[in-house]
């Protein structure tokens, strides 16, 4: 780095709090202000404060199941349970929210049980292709659900591959579509990668002198990994899982796309009542759903700042050859993976190469080039409101450039408050994230309402819509990811490393770019893989936010080709966009490890 | 559109784009200015407009017979809802005209908003009188109906026999054999909803419905996904429309998976209509519009480009339609005062009820 640091100091002073309050600012006027728009209708009614719209769905056993009486009847719960042991604890009624956690929970052990192993592999294991494959793992996290039930159906129908085989070995078939076995194998299909790539990140930046310490000191490998690694990864481990609820919690699509109605979720029901315009409702839900992921995420953050594990700038853990010539074979540990591939193979690589195999076949089975052509045709096509492909493609990449340049900076500066931030940080952070538990649908009904139709500001009625809208609106969305990427690997930096550089006389923001930003650039260049997956994937608030057919992303020309009035209910169209979708994204993910792997330490 | 057409349409398009050209410019929307030019905005759904559809035949025909007019289209995400809610906020109505709209979303208009969303177009229609009565959804004149649809079941004929009745459907010999919508979030899944309470009532069709569930019913987001997974046989019946055929027939195409069942010898009837904004200024041209939709040749092209059936009773769609396209011995639907107040709660029950 060879920044002039002559800079004036007093322009240093001010740089970081002046980054955190622009921040602010940005997040204010993009987020609050729409959402809070939206959900104020859960506490007021005619300009009144008034708690009736919630009391209502809390005491309402179909939200809320058993867990109703301690709103409606709090003196009478003891009781209750005391009945209910004597009757040799019968099921309980989970009620709307209930189940919703209840998935979400499953969902979220699936996706780490899922996702850890992958990590192990990808942070301990040289093989060809590896950093290719840590560079894709965040693929699944931009397809639609509507493709995703396309490749699973592939995958787990009646006449599926996975039922194929295990015919082969005599086994099944398993009737998994519609069940909530299916859902929860979705979700670790989007979230599993999510864990795998937070994980790995943590792993590759275990210092191996650590390690070798305690080896030397007579700790066993196994004593060493419980003492040494995985202290250090717990905190990744965590978020991983904190994030998988947080999403599986607001699950939509994917629900009644391979499940079904009475597998519905809360965001079900706030879709249905945003629908039929009764906004009080949808608010009151959606507020419940935040209030209930915020309250986890900042139980998780008040544990991951106990967490403090001192990390220098040491060497990683050196990676072992997968490949060992024929002992591979035998060996248990290779084994074990050699396993592990096959799973991974039937629930993530599966579903994603069935969508390429349906993208160039027919409904008789035969090989088409037909909906690449039907691409084509619209790229061509001079008739008004086609979506044509390749402006989305260029939209898409141009918001998630876009949208990297806002959201690193956004996360970093909030990361940095949260980890040094004194009482009370951890509180702020929880509310700063509250981008990541906010229902798409509650943000984008709040987009609709303020900057799509305009709002007043000192007399003028202002409309904000467009290309910057978009990326203003990505970039909220996305830098709770740079931040839950940074903020662990800033806080588990040696702190001496710090006072050294200041004590020498450097600012608060030298020492900051120059001494911690390199150490935790592998965690920044995780945290801005996630942010262009969030960009790229975005639906809710871009569909709204686009002036038209021009300013429409990848994931929005995908849906209009699935509505299609010409071909019914074909999917093909919308296959290929996907496969389009998927070679770019990977394609881009790529580069944006290569490129960013250079400031790897 | 027939699978053939669309593949020789494809083709064409892609010798276009290696040539290098970009066919249909006069088709482009030209924004102009001037006292005498006029543009009417028609907001309608995604798939209304675009290369090939109905919505853009009638744009370029209706601009040919009226010079200095342009026609452009919303697509807002949100469908009505975009202009029930401008509306409530008090800000104008940004589109002259909605097409596309349906009883329940005409009926939900009226309850949120004390205004007038729509004007009433009806009595100075001239061919008004030619509409098929059975589609006349709002007893106030402001909607008017431009298309049907009718839904029906589509089922594998070497799987089951269809139902006859409603009743059949709870039989064991139909276990696990359906898949419909939410009705939410669908417009046939709210439209075979409909019928069911059509045929047992409103105070019985939660029961019915129990037994459907107990029966092993899929209900799955929407159409597309429903259908999808009936072709990838996970039940040998789904909701759909009476029109499935005109998408799947020819020599290469098995026709024993695209076969048209009719419940107690009827179809739901699922109109789509049009309406003029009260706060349109154009609102003379977008009742010339609706004239235009009106005449028997634009409901043809209307009916084979939307794949839905003429409105009109003097429309002919031509023989490859009508082959294809089955219209119910009977039709089915609630009538504008049957669905007012009721709609909504009736879904909500129902859904209330799968998911409880």
């Amino acid at each position: 780095m060879t920044a002039d640091w002559n800079l004036s100091r007093a322009f240093q002073r001010v740089a970081l709090p002046a980054a955190v309050a622009a921040t602010i600012a940005v997040l204010v006027v993009v987020f609050y202000y729409p959402v809070g728009h939206v959900l104020a209708a859960a506490v007021r009614d005619g300009g009144r404060l008034t708690i009736k719209p919630i009391r209502a769905v809390l005491t309402d056993p179909f939200y809320t199941g058993v867990a109703h009486h301690l709103f409606v009847d709090p003196f009478g719960v003891p009781a209750g349970i005391a009945d209910w042991i004597a009757a040799g604890f019968p099921s309980v009624r989970l009620g709307l929210f209930g189940f919703t956690a209840y998935q979400a929970a499953l969902s979220t052990v699936a996706s780490v049980l899922l996702g850890l192993p992958g990590a192990y592999v990808l942070a301990r294991y040289e093989f060809r292709g590896r950093r290719t494959i840590r560079s894709l793992t965040l693929v699944p996290f931009v397809l639609p659900s509507i493709l995703v039930a396309v490749g699973f159906r592939a995958m787990f129908s009646r006449r599926g591959f996975a039922n194929d085989l295990l015919g082969v070995g005599g086994l099944g078939p398993i009737e998994l579509l519609g069940t909530l076995q299916i859902i929860v194998i979705a979700h670790a299909f989007y979230n599993a990668p999510l864990v795998t790539r937070l994980v790995a990140t943590a792993w590759e930046g275990v210092d191996r002198r650590q390690v070798e310490s305690a080896r030397s000191l007579g700790a066993s490998r196994f004593r060493a990994f419980l003492d040494v690694v995985l202290p250090a990864l717990l905190p990744a481990i965590l978020t991983g899982a904190v994030l998988t609820f947080v999403f599986t919690l607001m699950s939509f699509p994917i629900v009644l796309t391979l499940g079904g109605l009475d597998l519905a979720t809360v965001e079900v029901w706030i879709y249905a009542r945003v629908q039929s315009l009764a906004l009080q409702e949808a608010a009151t839900l959606a507020t419940l759903e935040t209030f209930l992921s915020l309250s986890f995420i900042y139980v998780y953050l008040r544990f991951e700042n106990r967490q403090v594990t001192t990390r220098g700038a040491g060497q990683s853990l050196s990676r072992e050859r997968l490949s060992i010539g024929w002992r591979t074979l035998v060996d248990p540990r290779r084994l074990a993976i050699a396993g592990y591939a096959v799973v991974v193979a039937v629930v993530i690589v599966g579903p994603l190469v069935s969508l390429l195999v349906e993208s160039v076949t027919d409904p008789s089975g035969q090989f088409t080039t037909a909906y690449y052509e039907f691409l084509l045709a619209r790229q061509s096509s001079g008739a008004v409101g086609t979506v044509r492909p390749l402006p989305a493609v260029i939209n898409s990449l141009v918001f998630g450039a876009g949208t990297l340049l806002l959201a690193i900076p956004m996360g970093t500066v909030v990361a940095i408050v949260a980890t040094r931030g004194g009482r009370g940080s951890r509180l702020a952070e929880a509310i700063l994230t509250a981008p990541l538990a906010v229902s798409g649908i509650v943000v984008g009904i709040g987009l609709l309402l303020t900057f799509v139709f305009g709002t007043t500001v000192a007399g003028h009625r202002l409309v904000v819509i467009g290309p910057v809208a978009i990326v203003f609106a990505h970039a909220a969305a996305a830098y709770p990811f740079v931040t839950r990427n940074v903020a662990p690997a800033l806080g588990g930096l040696d702190p001496r490393l710090r006072e050294v550089a200041r004590s020498l006389g450097a600012t608060r923001l030298r020492a900051l770019v120059e001494i911690e930003l390199p150490l935790v650039a592998p965690a920044l260049l995780a945290g801005a893989a996630f942010a262009f997956a969030i960009s790229i994937g975005e639906f809710d608030s871009t569909v709204l936010l686009a002036e038209g057919v021009e300013s429409y992303t990848m994931p929005v020309a995908l849906e209009r080709y699935v509505g299609t009035r010409s071909l019914g209910p074909n999917l093909g169209p919308a296959t290929a966009m996907g496969t389009v979708l998927l070679a770019v994204t990977g394609l881009s993910f790529v580069v944006i490890d290569r490129l960013g792997g250079r400031w790897e330490p | 559109m027939r699978r053939r057409t669309f593949l020789k349409t494809a083709g064409a398009g892609s010798v276009v784009a290696l040539a290098g050209c970009t066919g249909g410019d006069d088709q482009n929307g030209t924004t102009t200015t001037g006292d005498s030019e006029q543009t009417l905005t028609v907001a309608t759904y995604s798939s209304f407009t675009g290369e090939d559809t109905a919505g853009n035949y009638l744009k370029s025909a209706f601009e040919d017979e009226h010079d200095d007019v342009t026609v452009e289209f919303a697509v807002p995400e949100n469908g009505l809802n975009q202009y029930v809610l401008q509306k409530q906020q008090g800000s104008d109505v940004s589109a002259d005209m909605y097409v596309g709209l349906n009883t329940a979303e005409l009926v939900r208009a009226e309850t949120q908003l004390d205004a007038e969303l729509f004007l009433e177009s009806r009595s100075d229609l001239d061919r008004a009188d030619a509409i098929n009565s059975d589609l006349e959804i709002d007893p106030e004149g402001r909607a008017v109906a431009y298309d049907t649809g009718y839904i029906s079941l589509v089922y594998d004929e070497d799987e089951v026999d269809p139902p006859e009745t409603f009743d059949d459907l709870l039989d064991p010999a139909y276990e696990n054999a359906l898949i419909t919508q939410n009705a939410q979030q669908s417009d046939p899944g709210r439209a075979f909803l409909l019928w069911t309470i059509a045929n047992r009532g409103a105070n019985e069709y939660l029961d019915y419905w129990q037994g459907l569930d107990d029966n092993g019913v899929q209900i799955l987001s929407d159409w597309e996904p429903a259908y999808n997974a009936y072709l990838d046989g996970e039940a040998p019946m789904v909701v759909s429309y009476s029109t499935d055929q005109v998408y799947y027939h020819g020599p290469d195409v098995d026709m024993s998976r695209h076969q048209v069942g009719f419940i107690e010898d009827q179809g739901y009837a699922n109109p789509e209509a049009m309406a003029r904004f009260a706060d349109s200024d154009v609102a003379d041209l977008a009742l010339a519009f609706m004239e235009f939709v009106l005449q028997p040749e634009h409901q043809a092209e209307i009916a084979v480009r939307n794949v839905q059936f003429p409105a009109v009773e003097d429309a002919d769609p031509g023989d490859e339609f009508s082959q294809y396209a089955y219209e119910p011995p009977e039709t089915v639907t609630h009538t504008y005062e049957e669905l007012q107040g009721n709609v909504d709660e009736w879904i909500d029950q129902w859904a209330r009820q799968i998911v409880g």
